[in-house]
């Protein structure tokens, strides 16, 4: 009974999961120069070395992102996954702590983009219940992988 | 459910396995672009020349300091944030050039700016990306010597240097 419910949510969480990743990779794959320009604004790293995150990081998110939505290495690729996406919100929670404006306003000078912090915040925070989601429910039904 | 210790390494060592290959393949298809950021010295200002700024196909940062001393020597400085903000207040003696609406403006700003002329753009400080972004659409448009101030608009108001308000895009 349990066991379909189970089975659908799993490749439901991994397949949005890995989906999810290999788009985000992908973009930013396709522009790392603005990518480093992007890690830059969090003021974390030094200023090399948001270029050598920028890039690496887009290809072990495919990476990762392409082993869930094939069904293999789940729980490695969950695990990579769950990792960068604590570090993530850790940047996050860093530049919200410091009063960042990390979203600008240089389009729309507006008050409300500068929620940006906070909605990406709550942003990973999905993705790690997805990953939480993924990594438990691989078992289910099958043996444990 | 649960995992038994096997399990637990195996997938840490494939999750690492993850990593470096993602680390691996990242670097080939861009070592270029890494090799030049570590080359280009950052933190120390001096003896980076045009030809290395040229060379590197991106902007690199200046530093409130150099800036400042870079103004002196010549440079100009260019707003990237709309024009309406900049309208508010801006570096005395910058040139808008809004990122947002660049191709309205750009044809004016190759014909009145030379390509040598050192650049330093300039937005709303490190949480934007403008600058940079304008930086790069500059250095394709054949522009030479192109900073970035990351500091930008907020840094320089806080130092109490000179601001100036309206004037408009051109």
């Amino acid at each position: 009974m349990s066991l379909s419910w189970k089975t659908l949510v799993y490749h439901g969480a991994r397949l949005i999961l890995g989906a999810i990743f290999v788009y985000a990779g992908w973009i930013k794959a396709a522009d790392v120069a603005a990518f480093a320009g992007n890690i830059a604004n969090y003021q974390i790293l030094p200023y090399s070395w948001n270029f050598l995150v920028a890039a690496t990081l887009p290809y072990i998110e495919v990476l990762a992102g392409v082993l869930l939505i094939v069904n293999q290495r789940v729980r490695p690729a969950a695990l990579v996954i769950g990792g960068l996406n604590l570090v993530f919100i850790l940047a996050l929670i860093s530049v919200m702590a410091r009063g960042l404006d990390i979203d600008c306003g240089c389009f729309r000078p507006d008050a409300e983009t500068k929620t940006t912090a906070a909605e990406a915040l709550v942003r990973d925070l999905g993705i790690m219940v997805l990953v939480v989601l993924t990594w438990w429910l691989r078992g289910a039904g099958r043996r444990t992988n | 459910m649960n995992l038994s210790p096997e399990d637990i390494k195996r997938i840490l060592l494939e999750a690492l396995v993850i990593l470096a290959l993602g680390v691996v393949v990242g670097l080939s298809v861009n070592y270029r672009l890494v090799f030049n950021a570590f080359a280009g010295k950052p933190v120390v200002p001096p003896a980076r020349s045009v030809a290395e700024q040229a060379a590197s196909a991106y902007p690199l940062p200046l530093s409130l300091e150099e800036v400042r001393q870079a103004v002196a020597e010549g440079a100009l400085l260019v707003d990237a944030r709309i024009e309406d903000v900049y309208r508010e207040g801006h570096i005395a003696g910058a040139r808008s050039l809004p990122l947002a609406d660049v191709d309205a403006y750009l044809a004016d700003f190759l014909a009145q700016v030379a390509p040598e002329r050192q650049l330093i753009l300039y937005c709303s400080g490190y949480g934007c990306p403008d600058s940079f972004d304008l930086g790069l659409r500059l250095i394709d448009e054949g522009y030479l010597d192109v900073w970035v101030y990351e500091g930008g608009m907020p840094e320089w108001h806080a130092a109490g240097l000179p601001v100036e308000k309206g004037g408009a895009a051109r």
